[in-house]
């Protein structure tokens, strides 16, 4: 570096007001006044959670918050997973965990042996859902979640079906919208020919 | 060396070959299914078909023909000109591919062939995204057809490989295709199952998910496995293979080409030859016998101990210092470990180790040998001794040169897959009175062993074998040594007085400075994706 690249840069000089801070602190009080004496603020501020959760404007936008996995259920109740170990792959924490066997029903191929997920280790990304052909996978509105060791926070099969039958109400299951394995030509609906009629 | 072009480009190529296999020599990614270098052509898949320059039948002119020949039966001739870039040969691909997809189930996410899948490949270069088919697709059943291997019939694009791969390389001919049209599938005969020495190349020769291994079956997505270039130890013939593993452990092992050995096959030997690799009774710490029986030993005091005993026997009587160089080790490991015990005992008795013969060498019919002797590199083990000299031996002299007392201490190296112990050789072997024992699994000679030291597999090693062609061929390490091991070279290593990493390649380089014929590694060539 040369001499002339170094730009110096003088200290502004205070006025003898300025020096004093009165001002200034004078300002900051007058904020903490208003808050401490505006009986509408003082009443926001405060939230009793969680006897008292946000409702309203502050409220959560529950249909695209992205809380706790759960597993789908088909319509007949069984684990809607096909184990392609997509969501696994997609997963950039890594805390998807599949075991794949051959499924006793005579209709799908393969279904989920093990299906553990670490709830502590994921980050909540959302990207499992969206690798899912069969939207077996999804995040639920449910924040609330807590645990007193690491074992509990390993959520397996039975668990995450289980918080899929909590949150179903809240939540509905989105219809396969890419594969659906019924449709003739393996398509989407909008690509394959409309006169097969879609299984839902 | 005939020269031909295509696509306006000037290629050399072998004489005698099809206009395909020039292509892919040449590094161009032609889609087909039914071709396949090592076996006979039948041009049914019409995927490479391509344009050629013909005299007109009037003008004698050289010019385009006005229709698609197929590249793959087409014998490349000097001087000729093809192209496969262009709108006729594009169209005809795309057709293809639809053709081929419109019975296809599609059903990627649970096939067991994603992501190494040739439909799934030129479906994403040269195919559709959408399908124009309006019926129901037709559904044929997954069929048990071996003990080994399943078929799904409704993902098979009828290529025929694999029926030609059982007619001309294993020569049993198990499978056909049945039927004509567009209900043909491929299937065996009844009470005749896919089961012979080879088939388990068939699932590997499968362009598609039709032909899948029981064993790997939904065990593990392709994309999850790392692949490590390693050789066979199950015969002495050393087939090149692939391991693909991850951090489980090995999943499966694949073919790798190799023009000089195995070509494009294996035996379905060395396909499931790692089993032993993962078994739960592996020796995992080394234990030396104080008053109390056989007590764990650190390894940092092994060598020194190990050293200073040995000495010790040699200089009661020189030659009864014996050292059994088993036909599993690398020709590394063993030049270490001859090395290190000559170093202490200088007259000390090399002998080659017991060599396992199941029945007799069998021979398909274009040629492919399964070897009846199950080691790796008997040849490499003679080479050292002959190298080193002084006093050599067999393993049966050493069984009767230990029964007679003969030898006060001995350095028995095991590493089989299998038992391989005889009681008489459990009897002869416990006359030594300081025993040293490396071995893989507990043995007979563990109550015997003065020190017993657990081995590594194979897969957790690198080194060269000397296969019974005396070819020599690298192998390298998928997995970590099992916990509480330690690779066998690495330990050969310090036993020899070194300090540090033990690498196949540097103690490669002093072998071969002092012995010219370990300087000739054979590497085979590697093909590109969709080479064959």
């Amino acid at each position: 570096m040369r001499d002339e690249d170094v730009i110096v840069l003088e200290e502004p000089q205070l006025s003898a007001a300025e020096r004093l801070y009165l001002p200034q602190i004078l300002d900051g009080v007058k904020t903490t006044l208003r808050h401490t004496f505006s009986v509408k603020n003082r009443k926001q501020v405060v939230r009793q959670y969680p006897e008292d959760t946000r409702q309203g404007r502050g409220e959560l936008r529950l249909a695209n918050y992205r809380g706790v996995h759960r597993l789908n259920k088909d319509p007949d109740g069984r684990v809607a997973c096909v184990a392609c170990f997509m969501c696994s792959t997609a997963c950039p924490a890594h805390c998807i965990h599949i075991e794949a066997g051959e499924s006793p029903w005579p209709d799908r191929e393969k279904y989920p042996v093990k299906f553990d997920i670490d709830e502590l280790r994921c980050i909540y990304c959302g990207m499992c859902e969206e690798a899912c052909p069969v939207d077996a996978i999804e995040l639920t509105p449910n924040y609330e979640l807590v645990g007193l060791t690491r074992a509990e926070m390993i959520f397996d099969k039975e668990k995450l079906l289980q918080v899929y039958e909590e949150t179903k109400d809240v939540k509905p299951r989105k219809n396969p919208p890419v594969t659906d394995y019924g449709l003739t030509g393996g398509q989407s609906k909008d690509v394959a020919q409309p006169n097969v009629e879609r299984k839902v | 060396m005939p020269k031909i072009i295509i696509d306006g480009q000037e290629i050399e190529c072998r004489p005698g070959i099809p206009v395909l296999q020039a292509a892919l020599e040449a590094g161009m990614d032609i889609p087909h299914y039914c071709y396949h270098p090592g076996l006979k052509i039948v041009a049914s898949c019409r995927l490479c078909l391509m344009e050629m320059k013909m005299p007109h039948p009037k003008t004698k002119e050289m010019a385009w023909a006005p229709k698609l020949f197929p590249s793959c039966q087409t014998p490349a001739k000097d001087g000729m000109e093809v192209r496969f870039d262009s709108d006729a040969v594009r169209a005809n691909v795309r057709h293809v591919m639809e053709y081929y997809l419109l019975n296809h189930p599609l059903d990627c996410p649970v096939c067991d062939k994603a992501g190494e899948c040739y439909l799934q490949d030129y479906t994403e270069d040269h195919g559709s995204a959408a399908s124009r088919m309006v019926d129901e697709k037709q559904k044929n059943p997954k069929k048990d057809i071996g003990p080994q291997t399943l078929l799904y019939s409704d993902r098979c694009v009828l290529c025929s490989r694999c029926v030609r791969f059982c007619d001309e390389i294993s020569g049993t001919s198990e499978l056909r295709v049945i039927n004509r049209g567009s209900r043909g599938e491929i299937d065996v005969f009844p009470g005749r199952p896919l089961d012979n020495a080879l088939q388990g190349n068939v699932v590997e020769l499968c362009p598609v998910g039709a032909l899948l291994d029981k064993e790997f079956l939904f065990r593990q997505r392709v994309w999850t496995l790392k692949t490590t270039k390693s050789i066979s130890p199950v015969d002495s013939r050393g087939q090149s293979i692939y391991i693909d593993y991850n951090e489980e452990g090995i999943h499966r092992i694949r073919p790798r080409f190799n023009e000089k050995v195995n070509e494009w096959w294996i035996s379905d030997e060395a396909r499931f030859g790692w089993k032993h690799v993962h078994r739960d009774d592996r020796l995992n710490q080394p234990r030396v016998r104080g008053s109390d029986g056989l007590v764990p030993q650190r390894w940092e005091e092994l060598p020194e101990f190990l050293r200073k005993r040995l000495a010790d026997a040699a200089k009661q009587v020189s030659d009864s210092v014996a050292v059994v160089l088993s036909p599993m080790m690398s020709c590394e490991e063993a030049w270490l470990l001859a090395k290190a015990v000559r170093d202490v005992a200088p007259q000390a008795v090399l002998f080659h180790g017991f060599v396992p013969v199941v029945g007799e060498d069998r021979t398909f019919p274009k040629g492919f040998v399964v070897k009846a002797e199950k080691c790796p590199n008997r040849r490499g083990i003679e080479t050292i001794c002959e190298h080193l000299g002084g006093n050599t031996a067999n393993w049966g002299d050493f069984l009767g040169m230990a029964s007679s007392g003969k030898i006060k201490a001995a350095y028995v190296v095991g590493g089989y897959p299998n038992e391989w112990l005889t009681s008489e050789a459990v009897a002869a072997i416990g006359q030594v009175e300081f025993l040293v024992v490396q071995d893989l699994f507990p043995t007979a000679l563990t109550e015997h062993a003065a020190v017993e030291i657990p081995s590594v597999s194979w897969t957790e090693r690198e080194g060269m074998f000397m296969n019974c062609d005396g070819l020599l061929q690298e192998f390298e390490r998928a997995l970590n040594p099992l916990e509480g091991t330690k690779a066998d070279g690495q330990f050969f290593f310090e036993l020899a007085g070194n300090v540090g990493l033990f690498r196949a390649k540097k103690v490669r380089e002093e072998m071969a400075a002092a012995l010219p014929v370990f300087a000739d590694v054979f590497i085979p060539q590697e093909l590109p994706e969709h080479a064959h």
